[in-house]
């Protein structure tokens, strides 16, 4: 299991971390790190800000450990935390600038080269990759916390500081172009006799 | 609303996302990156106070040669002048005596300082000032200078004691020496190619 908010973490590690218990902090790590690397990869999409932003967000994540209440899995709440710093990013005037990015212009993505973000094992899985990497940064991120992550349409908004439509026509765009990336084999899907 | 179609693609997503994961290092080297961090941040923090003692630090290295051979590189500027007049801008005369002279009498003190500020007066106000660093202390000596002018006023209104009088004024003309030699030097500079 890769998602973060489903990842069980003990409630005596999290005691422990809290404690300052330098072991059990590395075994959280060592539990939640891969899935929030994934979830960053898929964000941002290119490997080195990725790694900034994961340093980033498990520093802050041990850093505010103790405000942790335990309302939610510890996972989620370090999703939100590495989430918020993926927005942070991807809204930056520098990040737009550098990509010729524009919200809700266009949802041809000249930046991509079709490649990959994240290594797969399974054939399916290859071409999922290759279809969420021939999107926007924005329209990869919506789909895939709307879809994978369960975020809500209101929720996206708030974490763009945009409008629910926003959300909305992202997602929207996001499918159609999905659908078109992943056409070939929808096609054999529905035509193979079950 | 979903289509069956959009139900696919997004059980899809979700089967990718299930694929195993790998963290991009360890704890030991995320620990390590967590260091270096911290001493980052803390340079960070410190940075405001380092770059204004580097400033400081070039004002004085650049400002020291040239205020100790004032009256040879004035001179020789003026020789040099001659020949290289339409090519470089030479400071046209060079500022009165400013070295300090203990035995000097009062009434001399207050001619020299009159002279210097009077070469101060006639200093182009559009020149081009070459340093950053230069332009601050000069700024700061005119308004040290402002400062002690009002304060010996109100002094004097109040008919303070002569002693006190005349310690601001000696204050006064050791910053108006202090001003003449640093835009002296800044000339020399802004007339070095």
């Amino acid at each position: 299991m890769s998602r973060l908010g489903d990842i069980p973490i003990s409630k005596e590690l999290i005691a422990g971390a809290r404690a300052g218990d330098e072991g059990a902090q590395a075994a959280i790590y060592g539990l939640l790190a891969p899935a929030v690397f994934a979830l960053i990869r898929r964000l941002v999409g290119n490997r080195a800000v990725a790694e900034d932003l994961f340093q980033d967000s498990m520093m802050a994540f041990f850093q505010r450990f103790g405000d942790f209440r335990g309302e939610a899995p510890l996972g989620a709440w370090l999703r939100q935390i590495a989430v918020t710093r993926c927005l942070m990013y991807l809204r930056s005037p520098w990040h737009r600038a550098r990509l010729h990015w524009e919200f809700g212009d266009d949802d041809v993505w000249v930046g991509s080269t079709m490649l990959p973000i994240t290594p797969a094992t399974s054939a399916d899985a290859v071409d999922v990759e290759r279809a969420l990497a021939s999107l926007t940064p924005v329209g990869r991120a919506v789909v895939w916390l709307f879809e994978v992550e369960g975020y809500s349409h209101q929720e996206i908004a708030r974490l763009f500081g945009r409008s629910v439509s926003f959300s909305k026509s992202q997602l929207a765009r996001a499918l159609s172009r999905l659908r078109q990336g992943l056409a070939p084999q929808e096609d054999q899907e529905a035509c193979t006799p079950i | 609303m979903h289509t069956d179609l959009e139900k696919i693609i997004a059980r899809r997503l979700r089967a990718a996302a299930d694929e195993p994961a790998e963290s991009p290092y360890g704890w030991a080297e995320f620990q390590s990156r967590r260091q270096r961090s911290r001493l980052t941040r803390v340079i960070e923090r410190n940075r405001p106070a380092a770059i204004a003692a580097a400033v400081l630090a070039a004002v004085v290295v650049t400002a020291v040669p040239f205020l100790r051979s004032s009256h040879e590189a004035g001179s020789s500027l003026e020789v040099r002048s001659r020949h290289e007049h339409a090519q470089t801008y030479v400071p046209p005369f060079v500022p009165p005596d400013t070295a300090v002279h203990p035995r000097m009498s009062d009434r001399q003190e207050q001619t020299r300082t009159r002279a210097i500020e009077g070469w101060l007066a006639g200093l182009p106000h559009n020149r081009v000032i070459m340093r950053v660093g230069t332009h601050a202390a000069v700024s700061s000596l005119q308004d040290q200078i402002a400062a002690l002018d009002d304060l010996m006023s109100t002094e004097r209104a109040s008919n303070a004691q002569p002693g006190r009088i005349e310690a601001l004024e000696q204050q006064r003309e050791q910053l108006v020496s202090s001003l003449a030699q640093l835009q002296y030097a800044e000339m020399l500079a802004s007339a070095t190619p």
